[in-house]
């Protein structure tokens, strides 16, 4: 007889019990205090023994609700689910000494996180989230030296990149439309705080 | 009766200011246009504008914001009723009775029984709000630092047990949200805690990089990646107005529907869908079309949508008396109070009379507006239906990233929404509820404290806990819910209910 294993669920209750676990190692730092006089670990020691239960539970139960299992996953998902998170590592560590731009703030980071997700967008699997969280990480790039027409334009040109349905008529109406509105909404009526063009240095 | 009186003419007086007005009006449009559009709701919407009401007066805030999230509750109906595609979650069992009536070319009449029912129901639920508010107050102030844990756990419990699919897994969300809750500088001492050295930690996680993430940009995604299901417009509208004899029908329906769903908005983690579901298979059960139910039964359609509308003005309660939010939209609302400086509790009637008098106010005064947005001008919004969703996504998009970013004018937050993005599409496919994690993340820093403040007091007695009646009262209620939700006949009739 073949165990009903719930996937979906198997997978929910180790990812609580990771992070608990992580957790309670972080909190090895904190002390506890008694009951009375709590210290700053008291709440996540306890916080966190329950994530452990809880997601024990979960797995518990996963060997007998199932079948539900989770989305096969292709060799490409998982080939690219690596290579980004290699290539995202490397360009984050590599690029500050590259250019003086990414050792600034945290644009390290964001040019990793950006060259992890082009590199997960090659498989379709990813593509759709991939492509998404990579507009977004190039707006922040962009935004701050680049400005604020720059970085809305990176951001538009490259999710709309993730519809396929979309033509390039449609992506330069779009992309018009919302750089007026959100000039008008952002910059006329509430004034933000933000670089409009690029900076020279 | 008369101080109610005074108070409320005191909050029509602020409600009725031109900028106030203005900003309901608003909040009432951006509503209606949500709860049209699929696949944008109100929780996304309210955290994607929660930055920019950092710049408005509080007061005024809070009003857009609530208008945003009952004027959902009225333009969900319409796209139930002309699409048979649920334009919100609380108007998915619209669909089924609202949709066959507009097939029979009864349209209009649906429409027009949905805004009148949400309409009566919205006044009602309001009055109810004015007049329990100042007195849960007052019993609110008696409560001690145990008695605020208890029922705080009773809340995360409810909210839980209400879930849709596993409760274990609901919990640990809420667990987990409480974890992320604790990240930041703990108050008492000043040390830091799971910060990893990043200075743009110590004040905690942001609460808009989550919500947006897990609510707005995942759900995108999401969007994209099933295609597009949205069916071609071929009813028409017609006539706005009833026949005497649906009239007739929709009354009781109407009525029932407004006590469901006031009740069942007070309760922590009910709300909208939960009372629009609720009312359906009371109509199904009691009216007199019951018979008639599945070829377009005006009951049908008239009963949810007053339930729904009547929970999300009575789910403020919980909020505006005692500081627990009951529901994701309720998390959100503590969230704008606490950017505004605000902390919510039952001090708040006396502390913030403005506040809280003027939001019950336009809390009438917005469901006046809707009745008018929804009715005449339906047209409109007819034609909103027709943009389609690649032209909508990026402009979703494009506000969500400015918006993160001037909150506090750091990148970082823009990077911290990503990483939730890629955390909230997981839970999507593991099946892991986003919605108790908010309240969990929300609840957990006042609980924290309210937990030390209680046993200091109890100089370290856990017992403290069920030696106050009201805390033992919580608890016991907490255990009850739990244990029969544990019994498998009763967990088989909700997974029904659920799957209907």
């Amino acid at each position: 007889m073949q165990l009903k294993i719930n996937g979906k669920d198997l997978a929910s209750g180790v990812f609580l019990v990771a992070v608990a676990v992580v957790g309670l190692y972080l909190n090895q730092d904190h002390s506890l205090g008694s009951a009375r006089r709590m210290g700053p670990g008291y709440m996540p020691m306890m916080v966190f023994w329950l994530q452990v239960g809880l997601g024990a539970l979960v797995i518990f139960f996963s060997l007998l609700s199932g079948p539900d299992p989770l989305e096969k996953w292709t060799g490409m998902d998982v080939g690219t689910l690596v290579g980004g998170l290699v290539a995202g590592y490397i360009a984050w560590r590599v690029s500050p000494s590259l250019w003086g731009f990414f050792g600034q703030t945290y644009n390290a980071v964001g040019f990793g996180l950006m060259v992890g997700f082009f590199v997960m967008a090659i498989s379709a699997g990813w593509k759709l989230l991939a492509i998404i969280c990579a507009s977004i990480c190039l707006f922040g790039l962009v935004l701050e030296q680049g400005g604020f027409f720059a970085a809305l334009t990176g951001l538009i040109v490259v999710s709309c990149w993730a519809e396929h349905t979309h033509t390039k008529k449609g992506v330069l109406g779009c992309l018009v439309f919302l750089l007026i509105m959100c000039w008008w909404v952002f910059i006329y009526e509430l004034d933000i705080r933000v670089n409009l063009w690029p900076q020279s240095y | 009766m008369e101080l109610l009186l005074s108070n409320l003419a005191h909050g029509f007086g602020v409600a009725l200011s031109i900028q106030n007005l203005l900003f309901a009006l608003l909040g009432a449009l951006i509503g209606t246009a949500i709860g049209v559009l699929p696949g944008i709701g109100p929780v996304a919407t309210i955290s994607l504008l929660l930055p920019i009401t950092f710049g408005l007066p509080a007061t005024t805030a809070i009003i857009m914001l609530a208008g945003i999230f009952y004027g959902a509750q009225y333009g969900g109906s319409t796209t139930a009723i002309l699409l048979n595609l649920p334009g919100e979650v609380s108007s998915v069992v619209t669909t089924l009775e609202g949709y066959k009536m507009a097939r029979n070319g009864r349209a209009g009449a649906a429409l027009a029984t949905a805004a009148l029912g949400s309409f009566f129901a919205g006044t009602v639920a309001t009055v109810l709000v004015a007049a329990s508010g100042p007195m849960l107050t007052q019993v609110a102030l008696s409560f001690g630092p145990a008695d605020y844990f208890s029922l705080m756990l009773l809340g995360l419990i409810i909210a839980c047990v209400l879930a849709q699919g596993s409760i274990v897994k609901a919990i640990g969300m809420v667990v987990f949200g409480v974890a992320l809750g604790l990240v930041g500088t703990d108050v008492q001492t000043g040390q830091q805690r799971f910060t990893f050295g990043i200075p743009e930690l110590s004040d905690g996680i942001g609460f808009v990089p989550i919500a947006m993430g897990m609510f707005g940009i995942a759900e995108i995604v999401l969007n994209l990646e099933r295609p597009e299901s949205r069916s071609v417009m071929s009813t028409k509208v017609g006539q706005l107005w009833l026949t005497k004899e649906e009239f007739r029908r929709a009354t009781p329906a109407v009525l029932r529907g407004t006590i469901v769903g006031s009740f069942l908005g007070i309760l922590p983690g009910g709300g909208a869908s939960l009372a629009a579901f609720g009312s359906y298979m009371m109509e199904r059960k009691m009216s007199k079309g019951r018979h008639l139910f599945g070829t377009g039964a005006i009951e049908g359609v008239a009963g949810p949508e007053a339930a729904n509308n009547a929970a999300a003005q009575t789910s403020f309660i919980p909020l505006l008396t005692l500081g627990i939010p009951s529901n994701a939209v309720m998390a959100l609302m503590v969230g704008a109070l606490i950017i505004q400086g605000i902390q919510p509790g039952p001090r708040m009637v006396e502390a913030q009379p403005d506040l809280f008098w003027g939001l019950i106010a336009s809390m009438w005064i917005g469901n006046v507006m809707l009745l008018v947005i929804n009715l005449p001008m339906i047209g409109m919004w007819v034609k909103l239906l027709q943009v389609p969703y690649r032209f909508l996504y990026p402009s979703i998009l494009v506000f969500c990233c400015i918006g993160v970013y001037s909150l506090n004018n750091n990148v970082f937050d823009v990077y911290m929404t990503v990483a939730f993005t890629v955390f909230g599409y997981m839970c999507n496919k593991l099946k892991l509820e986003p919605a108790p994690l908010l309240i969990g993340f929300v609840l957990g820093p006042m609980m924290e404290e309210h937990l030390r403040r209680a046993m200091l007091l109890s100089r370290g007695d856990w017992m403290v806990f069920l030696q106050r009646p009201i805390s033992a009262t919580m608890l016991g209620i907490g255990v009850v819910a739990l244990v029969l939700m544990a019994l498998p006949n009763i967990r088989a009739g909700k997974e029904k209910a659920m799957a209907e």
